[in-house]
């Protein structure tokens, strides 16, 4: 059977949209390329501790009263008068000098670590250390 | 046989044309690439140059606050040294001399008492004083922790 030119044209227009139909089925609309996911990542600084200096310590005074063999009853009369309970804890000298010396330990401790606190928020603070 | 020669010199022109092209093509392609790639490799080494320089600079404050620390830790010495001096110098016994001079001494170890409380305020982080500050005389400073209490304070052997 002869088709006439008109009808040829008809044919091959529907095998062409046959065929970008079949194409486009197989390829699942991605012949534009599938979009790329882009990872990037963005530095964040860790964030600071800022705790504030702890507050300075505010002793209060204690009044050591000397006590020997001559004026053991003036004392305890004067803390009679005083209203004061006529009770002392003692130590003697010796004692007198270790606890001196723990004292001044303890506050050199107190210090050292201090120092220690400063040394290390100036080191991650200020010279941009933020690990 | 005239035109398939022609044919054949034509396609050979074509072919020769087009690899020429892409050979071009190529070569600028690799000229992208190592452009970037010494973009990337001068990048690399300024990344580098700055890490040393962080790494320097750390170092060195890592050296001073170790000096700092030391320099401390020597003062503490001393101040204990000092301590046990005031106690024993020249053969002293402050429990005889606390017989003989009980209001005295009592006096003395009330004042050391307050000062040796004071250290503990300033070592807590207490701010000085003006008083303390100024202090540059023996008979001004705060004994018990002088190098402490009183910065500007330079002691003479």
């Amino acid at each position: 059977m002869k088709m006439s030119h008109y009808g040829t044209y008809w044919v091959s227009f529907f095998k062409g949209v046959i065929l970008v139909l079949l194409i486009l089925a197989l390829t699942g609309c991605s012949i534009g390329g599938e979009k790329k996911i882009k990872i990037f990542s963005v530095e964040k600084p860790r964030e600071k501790l800022n705790y504030e200096m702890p507050t300075p310590l505010q002793m209060e005074e204690i009044k050591w009263i000397i006590i020997t063999s001559a004026n053991a009853d003036e004392v305890f009369k004067r803390l009679e008068d005083a209203g004061i309970d006529p009770v002392l804890f003692g130590i003697t000298d010796k004692d007198f000098q270790v606890l001196a010396r723990n004292f001044a330990q303890i506050r050199q401790k107190l210090q050292e670590t201090n120092n220690l606190l400063e040394e290390y928020k100036k080191y991650y603070e200020d010279s941009g250390n933020n690990q | 046989m005239f035109s398939s020669i022609r044919m054949v010199i034509t396609i050979l022109l074509i072919t020769g044309i087009a690899g020429a092209g892409m050979y071009v093509m190529k070569l600028r392609a690799d000229n992208a690439t190592l452009k970037a790639n010494q973009i990337k490799l001068e990048t690399a080494v300024a990344e580098q140059n700055k890490v040393l320089e962080q790494q320097k600079a750390d170092f060195e404050a890592i050296m001073e606050s170790n000096k700092k620390l030391n320099v401390l830790i020597n003062t503490f010495k001393k101040d204990l040294e000092d301590l046990d001096q005031r106690f024993t110098k020249k053969n002293r016994d402050i429990g005889k001399l606390s017989i003989k001079r009980t209001e005295a001494m009592e006096r003395i170890i009330n004042k050391g008492g307050k000062n040796a409380a004071r250290c503990i305020e300033l070592a807590s982080g207490a701010e000085h004083t003006e008083e303390e500050l100024k202090a540059t005389l023996k008979s001004q400073i705060n004994p018990e922790c002088p190098a402490l209490a009183n910065p500007n304070y330079v002691h003479h052997e």
